[in-house]
Order: structure tokens, then sequence, then C-alpha cells
């Protein structure tokens, strides 16, 4: 709740700047995270957005426009460049001052939270508010609110999301990885843990006994650590259990997090 | 009786630290538990292995040095080591010892610089200059690291720094092994220079006039210490304080004199990491701290106290 | 039958002439001398004459250019350290003391040239440890932190800790400074002590011209590096050669068969 508040507030804020109002629509946007990137193709603004970060990969249209870098944070000289009227950005410490510095120059800038799929749907229809695309946006945003808003189903199994293994860090409840899992039938055996992400003991892992392991990967092999002795005492890591989950796909919430929740139920039926 | 003392208390760190973990593991059951067998006992071996190396290590380098406050990490070799990580992983070298291997051979290529810097005064090893050589070298190297993390592309560059300040999680039989058959043979140059560290302790020309030979003593003090300290970072990653707290409290308890007090570090070192570690595994279970945090959060008052009492002596 | 040829001399310096890198000038040029047992030589010249670096010589520390010094009929530089250090004690100028020590542990440190790598100190260290400490009178100081001596106590202290090295020959380097008279006197009673009963030799650097004459044997003056005189002490000390080697002018007087010096005032008109 007090989220949402937040970010009422800092749309709110965003819009201020005078001379620049809802009812006239952006024509050049400039989309600092993926996940933003693909909602505006999706809604239809693609032809709008004329810049993006290195990670905007989908879709394939989004690699045609220019890139301004890293995007976390971005570099302010590279986005002045591409002259927009817009910059979209994840709301996030180093964001809020780039976009106080972006605002100092004259760009209009808009502060999105989306971390779980609850965001989605909100950060959809503010995205199509901005760019008058409200009718398109609004139907992707209720096929994404029902999403968040369906009750998971009862688990069958269970995984561990496993983002780097010396020292061990998972990912915990709240996440957007942890809510994927939920919905693809599987239990986060982390799901206690209330941080998003976390190092934990190797001994917890072996404990808490996850029938899968799951890795945001683009390769098709088993990571590194597969091999190393110590990680041989966890279960799935001795059985081959995987779950090599390719990082455009799962790593991020959007339009497409429906489809993920479909293949990671799929790859768990394996 | 002090020696008793420490060696009940090293016992009881490392029976703690195979008995407590964030998993329960009822007592009955704990000589047949996995848990225990593959993670906890190398993991208490590997934390007292290194805990005692660096103990060992930061004794010797703060006689060689001349200054109480060296660190076996001051002389560049954490640097290097990132170095090593950093360009492991963007290369994409894969394989489970890639990591380890590489950040032990940056931090060999450290060692060597900075020793090479030591000597640029002629043939003699200036402790001096391996002190500002060693920051040096370690500043250069971590800027190199930075740079290379900032301007590649891989997000999971970044990893190379959690890697770095890993710890203990990557213990393993093999670790232990490997580190049970290396660490003996500088731990043992280390020891047989006791004496002549005694006397380096009154200025080299001093320890000269009474039988020392000065020269090769600092040589295998200074190599045998890195060497030890590049293997601890290359299983566990940089654990602070350790080196630089345990040689001043064995020092209080001990005295100066290196044939106890290198011992005295060894054990001493080993009982403050494996303690350390349980610490870090089980307060927050099921989440851990890094082990440098509790290294640290134990070692900076003790420190403090013992500045305190020194500037007042 | 021809008798055996007499010992080498505890230390021998023939005609030793060295230069530091990069220095403009010979630190010592043309020095011979020669110390045998149960005799006391001093060094003697003002600050920067060459006294230290004839010690660094005689211990093998420094290497001449030309001429040698030998120890025991030995180079000295070839001597390894440890043996060299059980035939010669020496009491440097300055030390450190990086960790606080008791007087024990310091006299102590003198028997490390006798033991084995990984033995430990035997009976025969600690028998050797209090004799060092009785010779010097300092028994009592034994349990006391170093750091709690005075000046004078704490020469001693360190002459002990050569002393247990057992050497034959006892090298000090300025050991009066910064003394008092009472303890100064008493140190070089007490060298003199050792070379009368213990049969040491011991060569002494010093820039104290009346002690050295009352107590030593045989004395070389330095002066920038070179060799004035040397010989008995009423040989070398003349008011000449003090005269031009300290640059102050004296008066000479004989005090117990021995040469005393006493420094005058300047005229007033040459005062700066």
């Amino acid at each position: 709740m007090l989220r949402r508040l937040l970010f009422a507030v800092l749309v709110l804020a965003a819009c201020r700047p005078d001379g620049w109002t809802a009812g006239r629509p952006a024509q050049r946007i400039i989309s600092l995270l993926p996940s933003f990137t693909e909602i505006l193709f999706a809604i239809g603004a693609g032809d709008r957005v004329v810049g993006r970060t290195q990670w905007c990969d989908y879709p394939p249209a989004a690699l045609a426009v220019p890139s301004v870098g890293e995007g976390l944070p971005p570099n302010i000289e590279a986005v002045m460049a591409r002259r927009p009227d817009l910059v979209v950005l994840y709301n996030a410490g180093p964001n809020v001052t780039a976009a106080k510095q972006l605002e100092r120059v004259g760009i209009h800038t808009v502060l999105i939270d989306l971390n779980r799929l609850e965001d989605l749907g909100p950060a959809t229809r503010t995205l199509g508010r901005l760019t008058g695309f409200e009718v398109v946006a609004e139907s992707l945003a209720t096929v994404l609110d029902s999403l968040a808003g369906r009750p998971p189903p009862v688990s069958t199994t269970s995984l561990a999301f496993v983002v780097w293994d010396n020292p061990p860090i998972i990912i915990g409840h709240g996440s957007y990885l942890d809510q994927l899992a939920a919905q693809a039938g599987a239990r986060n055996v982390f799901s206690d843990v209330a941080a998003p992400s976390a190092q934990v003991s190797l001994e917890t892992i072996v404990a808490r006994d996850p029938q899968w392991i799951a890795v945001l990967s683009d390769s098709a092999a088993p990571p590194g650590f597969a091999k190393r002795r110590e990680w041989r005492a966890v279960r799935a890591v001795r059985d081959g259990h995987f779950l090599l989950l390719p990082g455009s796909s799962f790593g991020r919430p959007g339009p497409r997090s429906g489809e993920a929740i479909q293949q990671l139920r799929a790859l768990l039926a394996r | 009786m002090r020696w008793a003392l420490l060696g009940i208390v090293a016992a009881l760190a490392l029976v703690l630290s195979v008995v407590l973990g964030p998993a329960a593991v009822p007592l009955g059951e704990l000589l047949r538990s996995d848990i225990v067998w593959n993670l906890r006992a190398p993991r208490a071996l590997l934390a007292f292995l290194v805990g005692g190396s660096l103990g060992v290590a930061g004794a010797g380098l703060q006689a060689l040095v001349r200054n109480p406050l060296a660190d076996p990490f001051l002389l560049g070799l954490s640097g290097g080591a990132g170095l090593g990580a950093v360009v492991a992983i963007g290369l994409h070298l894969s394989g489970p010892w890639a990591l380890p291997i590489a950040a032990f051979i940056g931090a060999l290529a450290a060692l060597g610089l900075v020793y090479r810097l030591g000597l640029i005064g002629g043939a003699s090893l200036d402790p001096r200059i391996l002190l500002l050589g060693g920051v040096a070298i370690g500043a250069f190297a971590a800027a190199i690291t930075t740079a290379i993390v900032s301007l590649a592309d891989a997000a999971e560059l970044r990893n190379a720094f959690l890697w770095l300040w890993g710890g203990l999680s990557g213990a393993s039989w093999d670790s232990v092994l490997l580190v049970a058959l290396y660490a003996p043979i500088p731990l043992a140059v280390l020891l047989a220079a006791s004496r002549p560290l005694d006397l380096l302790a009154l200025g080299e020309e001093s320890a000269g006039y009474l039988g020392a030979d000065v020269e090769a003593v600092k040589r295998r003090v200074y190599l045998a210490a890195s060497l030890l300290t590049a293997a601890a970072v290359a299983v566990s990653g940089v654990i602070g304080f350790v080196g630089l707290v345990v040689p001043h409290i064995a020092r209080l308890v001990w005295g100066h004199r290196h044939r106890s007090l290198l011992p005295a570090a060894f054990i001493g070192g080993g009982a403050l990491l494996a303690f350390a570690d349980t610490l870090a595994r089980t307060v927050v279970a099921p989440r851990e701290l890094p082990v440098g945090v509790v290294t640290a959060l134990i070692g900076v008052p003790v420190f403090a106290l013992l500045l305190r009492r020194w500037t007042i002596a | 039958m021809t008798p055996p040829p007499p010992p080498p001399p505890l230390l021998q310096l023939s005609n030793v002439r060295y230069r530091y890198p990069g220095a403009e000038r010979d630190a010592l040029t043309d020095v011979s001398l020669s110390v045998a047992a149960r005799q006391f030589h001093a060094v003697l010249g003002p600050n920067g004459s060459g006294k230290t670096t004839l010690v660094r010589i005689a211990l093998g520390a420094l290497t001449p250019f030309v001429g040698q010094a030998a120890v025991d009929g030995r180079i000295a530089s070839t001597w390894p350290r440890q043996e060299l250090a059980r035939l010669v004690g020496v009491v440097p100028q300055r030390e450190d003391n990086l960790f606080p020590q008791r007087v024990r542990e310091t006299v102590l440190l003198g028997r490390y040239p006798h033991l084995s790598l990984w033995g430990r100190e035997r009976a025969e260290d600690h028998d050797a440890v209090d004799r060092a400490l009785a010779a010097c009178d300092a028994q009592h100081l034994a349990d006391r932190w170093l750091w709690t001596l005075s000046g004078g106590e704490y020469q001693r202290v360190r002459v002990a800790r050569a002393l247990a090295q057992q050497p034959k020959l006892l090298v000090l380097d300025e050991p009066g400074m910064s003394l008092d008279l009472k303890h100064e006197m008493g140190l070089f009673e007490l060298v003199l002590g050792l070379v009368e009963t213990q049969g040491l030799g011991v060569l002494m650097i010093t820039h104290d011209l009346n002690l050295a004459a009352r107590f030593t044997d045989s004395l070389l003056l330095l002066d920038a590096g070179r060799p004035v005189a040397s010989g008995v002490p009423g040989d070398v000390l003349t008011q000449q050669t003090v005269e031009t080697v300290f640059s102050w002018p004296v008066a000479m007087q004989t005090v117990d068969g021995r040469p005393q010096m006493i420094p005058l005032r300047q005229p007033k008109e040459s005062r700066p």
C-alpha cells in the first residue's frame, strides 16, 4: 500500500513540470528498463522508442533502436543526445538522482516501480497514459493483473533459485521469481527469507532439499558449480535437476510473464 | 596451562562448528549426517587451516616489516587475487577450480611485483618499500579490476567481488586436502625463522651481529607469509582482521618470542575463524553473514582496545 | 723442534680502504688495526671519522675495496653469521625494541648463535645467561621490563647479552653515550674487568678520549677516515694530534701515567 502511494506521488511529481500534460502523448521515449521496452512495444508505442538500454533485447524490433548504455544508472549525456521528450526509469536509488538531473535540463521523466507481478498492471497503464495508448494498455494491464491476482496452484514440486554459488545467493520471498515459481506450481524453498535475494549456507540448501535448482542462464550446459564437490551434497545437483532459464524471458517481469509461467510449468512437468 | 586453555578453545571452536548450523541435525545422527560430513566438517577444517595460516602470516609479516599494524592482505595480494578472478570470469574460463586458480595466480603476480619493488634499492630487501609497494600494487590492481568490471558487458563480473569476499562457502574435502598439503611448507619455513625473527625485532644490524642471516630471513619470511596468504585468498577470499588481531592477542599472552608465538597464532587464528564462521552461518539463519563481517565485528573492538593499551603504555 | 705458530689475532684489519656507493670520498683509507685476546683496544675520532664503518668492516657487514679484515684468521665477510656470533659479541650503538620484553629474555637472545634450528634452550644456555648477568652485576634486573631500565642499566644488560654469546672478542660502539659519570665509569670498569678476568679481546669505539686513555692498552685515532696515530695512549694522544683531529685547542696532563685532555676556552677575540 505504502509503495503504491509512493508510486502515485512520484508519478504525480514527474507529471507536474509545466508545458507538458498527460494530454500530449510523448513522441520520443527512452526506456531504461528492458521490461518497459517490452511493454511499450506491446502496447503499440514501439515506434516512439528512440533509446533503450543495452540489455533490451525483446521484441527483436527493439534491437533496431539505438542503445544508450547500461541504464542503471543512466548515462545522462547519451540520454540527452537522443533528444527525448520522455525518459522512463526504474524506480531505484541512482535513477532517482538521474531523473532529477534530467528534469533540470528540461527532459521529462517518470520513475516506475517494477519488482513484482502486481506492479505490471499499473506500470502498463502509466505507460499507456503517457503515450496515448490507453485502450491497448488497459486490456494488456487487465491480463497482467489477472496473473498477479490469480491464487497460485497447489505446489507439486519445489525449487531454489541460485543466483551465485560462492557464497551461495538465493532468491527469497517477495521477488518476481518467487511469484513465478509459485504460479508455475513450484514452492520456492526459500520463500521464508524476506529479502528478494540473500546469502545462505550451502547446508541450508541441502537441508531444504529442493527438487530443482533454478538458474538464470542463457547456456544449455549445467552451471559450473554443478561439478564442485561441496555442491554435490545437494540432492538436486547430484541428480542433475537444473532448470536453466534464459534471462531474457525469465529474469524480468513483463508482457511475457504469462508465457514464462507456462514455460516453467512445462519444464517442471518433464 | 595457557596451551591447554588454547587447545580447549580450539577444540571447542571446531566441535561447535560441526555441531551447530542452520540446518537442524539431531545429535544422534551427527556422525552419519551428510551435512556434517560433506559440508560442516570440511568447512570447519578449512576455516581452521585458513585462520591459522593468516594468523601465522600476519605475525611473520609484522615482525618483518617492523610494523605492528601490518596485515597479510596489506601487501597487495587481495588486489592481485581480485584481478585474477575478474579476468577468469571475463575470459569465461570454466571448470570448478577456474576462479581459485586464477585468483591464486593473480596473488602470485602481485607478490612477485611487490617483491621486485622491495629489492629496488639493491640486493637488500627493504621492508618499508615492501609495505609501500604492497599498498601501491594493491590499489593499482583494484583500479584495473574496477575498470574491467565497469567497462565489460557481463553483469556476472560483478560477482567476482562477491567471490573475493566470499568466505568459506566453497569449502570441500578437496580444498581442505589442498590446503593441508600446501600450507605446511610455508608454515615450516616461518617456524624455522622464529629465532631470527626474534632478533629482527632489535633491528637488522643487531640481528646480524647476533647470528641471523638477515637478508635470507627477510626473503624467506616475506615469500612464505605471502604464499600462505595467496593460498588463503584462493580458497576463501579475503578474510580481514584474523591476520592482524590474532598475532597481537597471541603476543599479549605468549610474549613476542616467535617459537611460541607462531604456533599460538596458528591455533588461535584457526579457532577464531572457525568460531566466526559458525556465528556467520547461524546467527541470522537461514541467511548467512559474510564471515569477514564477523571477524571484523570481533576483531575491530579487540584491536581498538589494544591500540588504547599501547598508546597509554 | 719449532714452537707452534702464535694464534692469529682475534681481529686484524690490514690497509683497509672503503667508500660507500655514490659517496664523494673514502669513508676509510689505509686503516690497519689488530686486537688480540686480553687486549683492550679503542678507536677514537670525531663524528664522521669512519668509526662505525670500521666496525661494519671488522664484522664483515661491509667488504673493503682494498686490504682485508680478518676475524680469528678468516676473512670477516666469509664467516657464516651464526658462527661469527659465537666468536664476536657486539653492543651496537643503536637498536630497536619493537616489542616489549624482559631483561632475561633479551639476554637470552645472546644464546641464539649456540642453539640449533629446532632445539630448545638448554640448561647450559640459562646458566650462560645467569653468568653473563652476574658478570655485569645485573642479576637483580633479570625480571624487569627493558623499558623500565635507566640508561646505565640498559647498557649493562646489552653487554650481558653480548657476553651470553660467550665470545672471544667484544665490540662496543659508543657504549658510553648519554651516560652520566658514574655509569660511564662503571661501564669502563666492567669492560676492563672482563678483559682482565675472562681474557676477552675488546674493540671499543668512542669519542671519549680521556676514558679511552685511562682504560685501554692501545688506541687508533681516526680523522676523516684516515689513521692519524696508533699505539699506546701516551704516544697517540699528544696535544698536536688531538688539536689537529678535533680542531680545538687543548692542554694535556698526565693522570696515573695516562694522558688526559683538557679542552681550552677560545681566546675572547676569536669567539663567534
